[in-house]
């Protein structure tokens, strides 16, 4: 009989508990707001880099780029990846370090690299990417990399790239080539003999 | 405004009475529904906000009028209402069509006529019945079979799951519900409510105000017995088994879409806003200031009693957004074997009190 | 309690860059430093969680309504989870002291002081939901504890081991297990040499602890089955694979 009884007691008295916490909520609310209004204010990003060898790269998980200019065609950051989303196919040069100005090809990296091969096609899948950012490591030119952050002198940061299509999220970093652009790499004009 | 105001006034124009009576009760009818409509876009913009608030939380918000949502979410309402109202309108297919249509309707009226009766002030009720106490709860009954029309037309188990539950829900509660009105009926001898409520007028003790709940220790626990038994009759959290969403998807109003959605939305708030005029009209002192003497013409009167009901709607919203579910066997448990003795032994104590102390 | 699990992983986006999926730990180390003030905001969100803790306790474990849902459902006696194989916090909440970290130590963990809370009964019978539930809030009290302990002793260096590119394991098999907050989570690599591994299986405890609901739940109704899953703490992505 008195177990009724106190339990009619705990019950109020737990309710009523409850009930003064929210009410805390409820008027402190100016204080303790979490909602941030999107699109008007944004979280800020981390802007720190990895730290140990790579100074230049970002920590935030961001957009891929690449710098095709920079880009050797060694295959490390295909091979990295976890989804298979990014996609390389390279001719071989027919002189090493030498520009091939027709297609828009030179012949040394920003670091001084000789390139041995002409990247035709690297096209990167970002809705396959899933931001591990495991194919920015192995890179030996520092030529693929996530945007923004430590990298915003190469490209500003940018994290809203949705798209209507996805085919849209598909980005070719490679300049096209064209058949013939194609053949006069693999079979040279042979030397006008003096 | 009330209905006899407007016949006496076609009488002063000619003899018609059933004319009359029918124009009166039109007359009185349209703002009834308005109110109804103008409380459920209030409501429902005041319970996100205040259950955002609750939570930490901003709930909708705009940055002017045409952007968003209009400055603090204003327009939110109405572009709910406009969603609603363009929906597509999906009957199942093997449903028992004509109850299916019928349904919200059938709640809707159980609500609309229990709002002729509520007392705004001392000049606005649109029926001032010899018998309001009763008439509003008997009114109230009405629900119950369009909740079940509706679990039952739908076709669906789960919908006929929460259907019965809350039918269950809804009887069960009224018999505390009306125990308790019992005590300010006998406290004021009446079931009039203006006499209730103006029995409840001057002040104790020269500072509080001489309302039902303050006069006696019994009548104090009647309200609250009172209050929650009309939560768990609108089928609101903590008791909202029928409507639970983790549970049953929304329990009878599965298959509803649209329109007639908003239907039940709409009747579920005029319900609130019903047994909330109850129980101010029968335990807060109705339209009375809280200040004896002081604001007390009939505008003032509406003022005192919409704030009143405001609270008791907020306190409403309060306990939704604190308290997890009851469990359907447990809220039985409460009703039958603690809310009815406390109920019961509530009109016992208050009848001696009156033979004693009167 | 959402509010702290934002900041918990605003804190992961700060040191790694992802909230979630982060791919911290590497062999030979972890990926990434500490930012410079780390110590700073975590200690300054541990100072201001764990009063919340308390205000979560009041608002919800000693809620009446709350206890009633919970209290004697879903009892599982001891002998019937460690044949099931569950383990963590659920295997505790049943009254059986076992903790990977205390009873296999692995990593440092022998070196930090922390209690290993065991239900016991506290609202009804022992190894309900509510046991469950209390032992993961008291596991909460534990970790803030060892969480200080490691902050204030860690030392400075470099955090990743200089490797070489292919590492070339020898053969046999090995199976490890730690504490996840879901219950044992183990790891069985067969290898023939070779640096890719020929058998990689990963025994997840939620899958053992979703087995157990069959037996569990005969003869409570629908409601409690809803009480009960989520006392069990799944995570579907764990069972599916």
């Amino acid at each position: 009989m008195s177990k009724y009884f106190t339990n009619i007691y705990e019950t109020v008295n737990t309710l009523w508990t409850g009930m003064r916490i929210t009410w805390r909520h409820m008027i402190h609310i100016k204080r303790d707001n979490v909602t941030l209004q999107y699109p008007e204010e944004r979280w800020p990003r981390p802007e720190r880099n990895i730290g140990f060898d790579h100074k230049d790269y970002n920590v935030i998980r961001s957009r891929l780029h690449v710098d095709i200019d920079d880009c050797i065609g060694c295959l490390k950051c295909e091979r990295a990846c976890p989804v298979d989303c990014i996609t390389i196919n390279t001719i071989k040069a027919p002189n090493r370090g030498e520009d091939i100005s027709d297609i828009g090809h030179t012949g040394e990296t920003s670091n001084g690299t000789k390139k041995a091969m002409v990247v035709s096609r690297f096209t990167i899948d970002m809705s396959e990417c899933c931001y591990c950012n495991l194919c920015v490591y192995p890179c030996p030119e520092e030529c693929i990399f996530m945007v923004g952050g430590p990298n915003s002198s190469k490209h500003p940061i940018d994290y809203e790239f949705s798209q209507f299509d996805r085919k849209d999220l598909i980005y070719q970093f490679a300049k096209k080539l064209t058949p013939d652009q194609k053949k006069t790499i693999d079979d040279p004009k042979p030397e006008v003999e003096a | 405004m009330t209905v006899d105001f407007l016949m006496d006034w076609f009488a002063t124009i000619g003899d018609f009475p059933i004319l009359a009576f029918i124009l009166a009760v039109i007359i009185s009818g349209i703002p009834l529904f308005l109110l109804m409509a103008l409380n459920a876009m209030v409501a429902v913009y005041a319970e996100r906000k205040v259950s955002a608030f609750m939570m930490d939380r901003i709930g909708p918000m705009g940055q002017g009028p045409g952007l968003h949502a209009g400055k603090w979410g204003l327009l939110q309402t109405v572009a709910d209402a406009i969603k609603l109202l363009i929906k597509e309108d999906t009957i199942p297919q093997k449903s028992d069509k004509l109850l299916f249509k019928m349904a919200p309707f059938i709640i809707f009226i159980g609500a609309f006529l229990g709002l002729a009766a509520v007392p705004f002030s001392s000049s606005l009720q649109v029926a001032d019945f010899n018998v309001g106490v009763f008439y509003i709860i008997a009114v109230g009954s009405i629900g119950v079979i369009g909740i079940i029309m509706a679990g039952w037309s739908s076709n669906n188990k789960w919908s006929l799951y929460g259907a019965m539950r809350s039918a269950a829900q809804i009887i069960s509660y009224e018999i505390p519900a009306g125990l308790s009105i019992i005590v300010p009926i006998m406290m004021a001898g009446t079931m009039n409510l203006q006499t209730m409520i103006q029995f409840q007028s001057g002040s104790i003790w020269g500072i509080l105000p001489n309302w039902i709940i303050f006069n006696n220790p019994f009548t104090f626990l009647a309200f609250f017995i009172f209050f929650i038994s009309a939560v768990a009759e609108t089928n609101r959290t903590p008791f909202d088994i029928p409507e639970a969403e983790s549970e049953l998807v929304a329990g009878w109003m599965t298959e509803y879409s649209g329109f007639r959605w908003a239907v039940f939305f709409l009747s579920e708030y005029s319900n609130m806003l019903v047994v909330s005029g109850l129980a101010v009209a029968g335990f807060l002192g109705g339209w009375q200031s809280p200040i004896p003497g002081m604001f007390d013409s009939p505008g003032w009167g509406l003022f005192w009693f919409m704030g009143k009901v405001i609270f008791l709607i907020f306190v409403m919203m309060w306990f939704r957004w604190t308290f997890p579910r009851l469990r359907v066997d447990q809220l039985m448990h409460v009703c039958w074997k603690v809310f009815i003795p406390i109920a019961m032994f509530n009109i016992f104590g208050v009848g001696i009190w009156k033979l004693i102390i009167g | 309690m959402l509010r702290d699990r934002e900041r918990i992983l605003d804190m992961f986006e700060y040191t790694c860059g992802a909230r979630l999926l982060y791919n911290y730990m590497w062999v030979g180390g972890v990926s990434h430093d500490l930012p410079k003030d780390f110590e700073k905001i975590c200690f300054g969100f541990l100072d201001y969680f764990e009063p919340q803790i308390d205000e979560y306790n009041n608002l919800l474990t000693y809620n009446k309504i709350f206890v009633e849902r919970t209290a004697d459902v879903g009892v599982i006696p001891a002998d019937v989870a460690i044949s099931y194989g569950v383990s963590g916090p659920n295997l505790r909440g049943s009254g059986v002291n076992w903790d990977v970290r205390k009873d296999e130590s692995y990593s440092i963990y022998d070196r930090f002081e922390f209690d290993v809370p065991v239900g016991d009964g506290k609202f009804g019978t022992l190894g309900d939901c509510f046991d469950r539930y209390w032992v993961r809030m008291l596991e909460i009290k534990e970790s803030v504890k060892i969480i200080r302990q490691a902050l204030k002793d860690i030392p400075s260096g470099d955090v990743h081991q200089a490797l070489p590119k292919k590492i070339r394991p020898p053969k046999g098999s090995v199976y490890r297990r730690t504490e996840s907050p879901r219950g044992d989570l183990g790891y069985y690599i067969i290898s023939d040499g070779s640096p890719v591994p020929s058998r990689v299986k990963m025994r997840s405890p939620a899958f053992t602890a979703l087995s157990c609901l069959d037996e569990v739940s005969k003869g409570w109704m629908i409601s409690d089955v809803i009480a009960i899953l989520g006392s069990l703490d799944i995570v579907l992505g764990e069972i599916d694979r």
